[in-house]
């Protein structure tokens, strides 16, 4: 059994760095059938994959158009397997608000960010996109949020993160939250002008970055 | 003593563009929707204006002295005039409204069926610009006419995301419709030459490590991108590039569309860093850079952009005089446009090469 087990959680894995959406949907029904714990299957099959790729993205072996090929595989399987998973096994986890701000639908950005935190243990409540800087503070205030992430790709909308900063502050409930920002123009001088507790580069970056400011 | 100037705006880049010492470091700002402010107007107006675009940056000119117009309106300006729906914000960039994309399916690609710039809403609109510009400052100011890249322009049609994974899954649907883009883009860059710009800036956006693979791009932008610029040196002007990706990809660019100059905002993806590029392809490609937008345009004092541009033009020292002093991306539409004073002072100040 422990063979077999050890097998399709491989074949997952490889399955979504492949970016082969057929076979983590096949492999996954497989993993059921055999009566392999669900959940065993998506943290040591599917996420071990996306790991992998999220190594490959940092080395640049793997782009923009690869990563989404990859999460889409990654997610057909979860989707097969999530039904099986017994409630006791999905415990807590890190809570991250996520959204574009207010006036900008530029959203690949966040969406790679999403990915790859949910692909790294995190809870991710992605807002969307053109979020008021209040949604921000009442989501992350609702869920119980460590971390709120801001991006945007422009630069007449980056005021959005320093306004949801502001409310965090008005609301003295700032040291509740780590706000971590990211996107085109924003930058290291920016973060620190606004307070933001963290900028990241890029999609494996923020992972890193939200690592540490949970740690 | 700041001394005059000996060379005209449009001398002035021609002269680096060739590689020879002009009077001091040209300068280009990039300050295209900004200009909206100059004249008090709203950015959706600006957007849609050709006659109120051409006012807004001849004043912008006016007041910041910069040496070259670029008519970058947005880069949604293609794509609207295929059909795609796109948001006007009064107070910022318009964009394509990517939930409601014009290319919805994957049978959509080969329904997109060629245009004439000439006969459009958008494309008319910057190619009236140019005809504007020209007119009025064409003798002495450089005017660089813009052209989205056939790849990004469909991405606008159809979704960054959803046509990246189609570039995957679907790489003939993409193929087809690269080709319709890219003759209609030669026809818009013709236009645009006839109408007197002096040179055309094509956005090659996606070849950037952050992007895509080389491999990716050469396959779905590389060979059209080359026939866009083959089209405008063979109507007699210089091709340059605009690539504001970080880890740019100088080699298959320059293989494929041999530019001129490519203005960027990052260093090449071979080069560690900006001395490495200057070292390495300073003297093969004009650069058009490198001041970071945000941080010119938003963040810093007019003392720290003189300092931060005098760092780059020592950078670019040792590069024969091929250097234009820009910011790596457009000039923020809500910067502060002492800002951009700043950087025309800052060639004048620090640029002179004697």
């Amino acid at each position: 059994m422990s063979e077999l087990k050890d097998k399709l959680f491989q074949e997952l894995s490889d399955a979504v760095v492949d970016m082969d959406e057929d076979k983590t949907v096949a492999t996954s029904h497989r993993v059921i059938e055999e009566g392999i714990d669900a959940y065993e299957a998506i943290e040591n099959g599917l996420a071990h994959g996306m790991d992998r790729v999220g190594e490959l993205f940092d080395q640049e072996e793997y782009f923009i158009p690869e990563v989404l090929m990859s999460s889409d595989a990654m997610y057909a399987g979860v989707e097969v397997l999530k039904p099986h998973l017994k409630a006791t096994e999905q415990g807590e986890k890190t809570k991250v608000v996520i959204g574009v701000v207010e006036g900008d639908t530029h959203d690949i950005g966040k969406n790679l960010v999403k990915i790859m935190l949910e692909t790294s243990g995190f809870e991710v409540i992605d807002l969307g996109r053109d979020i008021p800087p209040q949604q921000f503070v009442d989501k992350a205030t609702e869920v119980g949020a460590q971390i709120i992430g801001l991006a945007t790709l422009m630069t007449t909308t980056m005021d959005g993160m320093h306004e949801v900063i502001r409310i965090l502050e008005q609301k003295n409930i700032r040291s509740q939250f780590k706000v971590m920002i990211g996107g085109g123009p924003i930058s290291q001088a920016f973060a620190d002008k606004i307070g933001a507790d963290s900028y990241a580069v890029n999609a494996a970056d923020a992972v890193r970055k939200a690592r540490k400011l949970v740690s | 003593m700041v001394r005059r100037d000996e060379l005209t705006s449009l001398e002035r880049i021609a002269t680096a563009l060739q590689y020879k010492k002009p009077d001091r470091v040209p300068v280009a700002p990039l300050v295209c929707g900004a200009s909206h402010r100059v004249l008090g107007t709203s950015y959706d107006k600006w957007s849609m204006d050709a006659d109120l675009a051409t006012r807004s940056l001849l004043a912008a000119h006016e007041i910041i002295g910069f040496d070259s117009f670029l008519t970058l309106v947005d880069l949604s300006v293609e794509a609207y005039d295929f059909g795609q729906e796109v948001v006007f914000p009064k107070n910022s960039t318009a964009y394509t409204e990517t939930s409601n994309p014009l290319i919805k399916t994957v049978e959509d690609y080969y329904k997109l069926t060629p245009i004439n710039p000439r006969e459009t809403t958008r494309m008319s609109m910057v190619i009236d610009m140019c005809a504007g510009l020209s007119k009025a400052r064409g003798k002495d100011t450089a005017v660089i006419g813009f052209v989205y890249g056939p790849l990004g322009v469909l991405s606008q049609l159809r979704g960054h995301e959803r046509m990246f994974v189609d570039c995957i899954r679907h790489p003939e649907a993409i193929l087809h419709a690269v080709e319709v883009l890219t003759e209609v883009l030669i026809e818009y860059a013709k236009a645009q030459i006839e109408a007197g710009a002096h040179a055309i800036c094509i956005d090659t956006l996606y070849a950037s490590g952050s992007i895509m693979s080389k491999r990716m791009w050469e396959k779905f932008e590389g060979p059209f991108a080359k026939r866009i610029a083959d089209a405008i040196r063979a109507a007699g002007v210089t091709v340059l590039l605009h690539n504001c990706g970080n880890k740019i990809y100088f080699d298959v660019q320059e293989k494929w569309c041999n530019p001129t100059a490519i203005s960027h905002a990052y260093p090449s993806d071979d080069c560690a860093d900006w001395d490495e590029h200057a070292r390495k392809w300073g003297k093969k490609i004009v650069t058009i850079g490198y001041s970071v937008p945000s941080d010119t345009g938003i963040m810093m004092s007019p003392e720290e952009i003189m300092e931060d541009c005098r760092k780059q033009i020592e950078t670019f020292k040792d590069c024969d005089g091929g250097f234009i002093l820009a910011t790596g991306c457009e000039f923020p539409p809500n910067g502060n446009l002492l800002s951009a004073i700043a950087m025309v002072n800052a060639s004048k100040t620090y640029g002179r090469y004697s």
